[in-house]
């Protein structure tokens, strides 16, 4: 292939900056406005760059408002979703891996079946979970709410991670699979001329060889059970089984939250996804393309 | 050989626990909420467990409600605006990051993921601190470059507002068009483009003959994914604007919700709005099984 002439090589490098500019750029002030206080912020409305730079915002969350430190020594108001940041990050904690776990677990035994053994009934269930990815969340919401506050499930976590695990398993088996697909059939069939049982099989060669599918599953379904919002703030609100966007759109209608301390909640808050999403990238993009486009 | 449970009674067992999650958390709700809609159904009524029938009354309401309508115009904004934007970014950036030969597109493509990875709520707030009137970072830029001396308001008009949820969405979700456009291009065979190099076709040329076409089925499903997606924006709005100023951004998903879970608490309307959003995002569901997943045989 010829070599990039030099002007097309800078306009790369150009666009590349660019793009690189679009995809971080509107996270530059969430580290900055985190990094101040609320009087350096006030100082000057129109400076990029703080004069002085603090990490009081983030003790005072950490400890759950309890260490309040020189800057909010003096203040009498403190917003709610400061004392709850703890334990809400623990209950998102354990609803999402809850979900992934569960949701994996259905959605794998499901898309081996369709894979493997097709019937009628696995073929109306594939189309059933392509149409069922696209069934608007909103819409759910309202029934779930009537249906689980007559049998009781409000404000527990269970019931987060039973609507959760339902939304997400259609999702799940669009995304797995492929990769079941992908195996070559004749592995099985070697291990049950040996001796193995269909579900021995599944077990030890089907499992162990899709790993790599296994967890770009899990990242994408772990990620997105972190993202939901609209499933805990209408089917848990109490402040004892609130999860982490929760406590984040109680920030929203608070006139006395000030942005300084704002932005270092949303930075501690989208630092797992974000993380997560940097060092498994490959599995996350894998697992993303495959349940949009592949059959 | 040892006797096993034959295949049909295998794949029903094994999908047991899926046809469970549909029927308990998906058919049983939808169904039910198609229920709901023809029932009047508040707080009071909620108390009692006593729903009584309303026959279409909630969908009467519905029609008649002018902010339902004007919520439905705002989302066809909404959607045209942001899947438009999505699609072309999408493209351009794709096609940035496919020339590998460039050492800086390897960073693009470490940090393609990081929007997507931002959960949608606390990008509503970091983009309402963007947008803030008296300490956001765009009047802060604006004003450094020189382009404004005094702050803008752009939360306070509704036109800008609605804007500025489109962009806060846009940048989150952009990243996974991205992503699907860059796993297609690199499924086109480089001795396409060489060929035609050899047969002195412009890069332009090529792009348009070449490129386009081949990219024509992920486009097509991108653009049913993300129309569908876009229909449902409720975190971004929730942290921006709240509806606001005025009624000047609420769209289908935020009428929903504000009817049934804030006051008026009005279930049945809720109910009712929400089945409306579900046939006009069910046609593109259609549209998608038959796009993609019509050939699809297992």
């Amino acid at each position: 292939m010829r070599r990039l002439s030099r002007r097309t090589r800078l306009a790369l490098v150009i666009a590349n900056l660019a793009a690189i500019g679009f995809l971080i750029g509107p996270l530059v002030p969430v580290v900055v406005g985190s990094l101040q206080s609320e009087r350096t912020m006030q100082r000057d409305v129109f400076a990029l760059l703080p004069r002085e730079v603090t990490l009081e915002n983030f003790r005072l969350i950490l400890s759950g408002g309890r260490d309040k430190g020189p800057i909010f020594d003096q203040v009498t108001y403190l917003p709610a979703s400061v004392g709850r940041f703890p334990s809400a990050f623990r209950n998102s904690t354990v609803v999402a891996l809850a979900v992934t776990g569960l949701a994996l677990a259905i959605a794998s035994l499901s898309a081996y079946a369709i894979v493997r053994l097709p019937t009628r009934l696995t073929r109306t269930l594939f189309t059933g979970s392509v149409v069922a990815r696209m069934v608007p969340l909103v819409v759910l919401i309202v029934p779930m709410y009537v249906l689980f506050r007559r049998y009781e499930l409000l404000n527990t976590l269970t019931g987060v991670v039973c609507a959760e695990v339902g939304f997400l398993v259609p999702y799940a088996v669009l995304i797995l699979a492929p990769y079941f697909a992908a195996l070559p059939a004749e592995l099985e069939e070697a291990a049950r001329i040996d001796g193995c049982t269909r579900v021995g099989a599944f077990w030890r060669i089907v499992l162990p060889l899709s790993t790599p599918g296994l967890a770009a599953c899990a990242v994408v379904l772990f990620i997105i059970s972190w993202h939901e919002l609209l499933i805990p703030l209408v089917l848990a609100s109490r402040p004892e089984v609130t999860t982490l966007p929760v406590i984040l759109s109680g920030l929203v209608s608070d006139y006395f939250v000030f942005f300084t301390l704002m932005m270092a909640i949303c930075l501690l808050g989208m630092i797992p996804t974000v993380v997560l999403v940097l060092l498994l990238q490959r599995f996350v993009v894998r697992g993303l393309v495959a349940g949009a486009v592949k059959g | 050989m040892r006797r096993e449970i034959s295949a049909p009674r295998l794949a029903l067992l094994l999908n047991g626990p899926a046809l469970l999650c549909l029927a308990l958390v998906l058919a049983y709700p939808v169904l039910y909420a198609g229920f709901l809609s023809f029932h009047e159904v508040s707080i009071r009524q909620l108390r009692t467990g006593e729903l009584p029938f309303a026959g279409l009354a909630n969908y009467a309401r519905l029609l008649h409600d002018g902010v339902f309508w004007l919520a439905l115009g705002h989302s066809a904004i909404f959607v045209a605006a942001s899947v438009v934007l999505e699609v072309v970014l999408g493209l351009a950036v794709a096609l940035v990051i496919d020339e590998e030969r460039v050492a800086i597109s390897r960073v693009t493509r470490f940090l393609l993921l990081v929007p997507w990875a931002v959960p949608p709520i606390v990008n509503g707030l970091l983009w309402s601190f963007i947008f803030n009137a008296q300490f956001g970072y765009l009047n802060r830029v604006l004003h450094t470059v020189g382009l404004i001396s005094a702050p803008v308001n752009w939360l306070g008009d509704g036109r800008t507002a609605l804007a500025a949820v489109i962009v806060a969405y846009v940048w989150r979700t952009t990243p996974f068009n991205i992503l699907l456009y860059h796993a297609a291009l690199q499924g086109i065979p480089r001795e396409l483009h060489e060929a035609a190099e050899v047969d002195g076709a412009s890069a332009w040329r090529r792009w348009w003959a070449i490129t386009l076409p081949l990219l024509r089925p992920v486009i097509a499903v991108s653009l049913i994914l993300r129309t569908t997606f876009a229909f449902m924006v409720f975190d971004e709005i929730l942290a921006i604007t709240q509806g606001g100023p005025g009624n000047d951004t609420w769209v289908a998903a935020w009428y929903t919700y504000r009817m049934a879970f804030q006051p008026p608490f009005d279930v049945g309307l809720g109910a009712a709005s929400a089945y409306v959003l579900a046939l006009i995002v069910g046609m593109a569901a259609l549209l998608y099984v038959r796009l993609v997943y019509r050939r699809v045989e297992y």
